[in-house]
């Protein structure tokens, strides 16, 4: 049975306890915290959360606190390499300047989308991808 | 081969029949993927061989005057995965 | 439970993961479980500057729900082995996981499995 356990899911996420992560959600969010539980589903556990956005070569963080995230939400978890995350090219700066164009760009991003899925809806009859915004 | 898996009682016999066959599958996503179909399970997760993959390009902010031009891009895989909740139809190779 | 043994087999070996968010992900297939979430480590993301918050990520679990396709070694697959398995409906998947691990393990092809 001891072979089997790389193949559960807790396998694949119980070195990650305690460690900081990066967890990406559907809708684009991407979180900073520290993973302390997890179960079956993914559902996840993070304390001493920030939420991060990023625009060009900028970075901003805003402060979340804990959070229990409902696993059919996370698209991915990434484990942070420390070392490399202080040698990142990307300037930190104030979080309410960024967030301003993180929501127009986000908004651009979505009328586009909106018009490219309709324009092929019309002349192909393509579904668009996901159904229920799929929008990360 | 069993004479009975030759007969067709529900959809998925007809993908079984396309084993080993070049294969047309749409997806969600103005996506479309051609390949040599090797396996498939019950939620039409796929695995394929030599896959060719088209995707559709549009560019909405050249979109003065319908009709947009819808541009193609292709891209070639060895062996690729298809996750099942993509598909929107695998369509056998034509028997003449 | 085929899919799952397939990806199972193919553990350490380059995989490409693509997600439907477009993100697509090469690294080494560490683990996989049975709702197909990969767990990659080592990993490099195609198109970096497009995705700088994946910078200081060296490993990371996708969850198989999200994903679009996963490019796989061909060399790795054993396609007639697959053909078979898919055929007989398989719910053995038991003695695919054994054969396609030896068989990646010193390419040799177990032919008593199917007689």
């Amino acid at each position: 049975m001891d072979s089997l356990i790389p193949f559960t899911t807790s396998g694949a996420l119980v070195d990650c306890v305690d460690r900081k992560m990066l967890v990406i959600l559907r809708d684009g969010r991407k979180l900073h915290g520290v993973l302390r539980s997890y179960d079956q589903f993914a559902n996840l556990v993070l304390e001493d959360t920030y939420e991060r956005i990023y625009h060009g070569n900028t970075f901003a963080q805003d402060w979340r606190g804990l959070y229990v995230i409902r696993g059919e939400n996370v698209v991915l978890l990434g484990e942070i390499d420390l070392d490399v995350e202080d040698d990142v090219p990307l300037k930190e700066v104030d979080y309410q300047t960024l967030e301003p164009y993180c929501k127009l760009e986000a908004e651009k991003r979505k009328q586009r989308d909106d018009a490219k899925a309709q324009i092929l809806f019309d002349q192909n009859g393509c579904s668009k991808e996901g159904g229920e915004g799929d929008g990360y | 081969m069993d004479p009975s898996s030759s007969s067709i009682q529900e959809p998925f016999d007809l993908i079984r029949l396309s084993l080993s066959e070049r294969v047309y599958i749409k997806l969600r996503g103005d996506r479309e993927v051609t390949g040599v179909l090797h396996a498939y399970d019950g939620h039409m997760n796929l695995i394929l061989s030599d896959v060719e993959e088209t995707i559709l390009i549009v560019d909405p902010d050249s979109a003065t005057e319908a009709p947009v031009p819808v541009n193609v891009a292709k891209r070639k895989m060895d062996m690729l995965f298809v996750r099942g909740d993509g598909v929107i139809l695998v369509s056998p190779p034509s028997r003449a | 439970m085929l899919i799952f043994s397939v990806f199972k087999t193919l553990t350490d070996q380059q995989v490409t993961v693509e997600l439907k968010n477009d993100l697509s992900i090469t690294g080494t297939l560490k683990s996989v479980d049975q709702f197909l979430n990969i767990r990659l480590d080592n990993i490099k993301v195609s198109d970096e500057a497009r995705h700088p918050h994946m910078i200081a990520v060296k490993n990371c679990f996708i969850r198989g729900s999200v994903v679009r396709y996963v490019q796989l070694p061909a060399d790795h697959v054993d396609t007639q082995l697959l053909e078979d398995a898919t055929r007989r409906g398989d719910n053995s998947t038991k003695a695919i996981v054994l054969t396609l691990t030896i068989k990646n393990r010193n390419a040799e092809t177990l032919k008593f499995h199917y007689g």
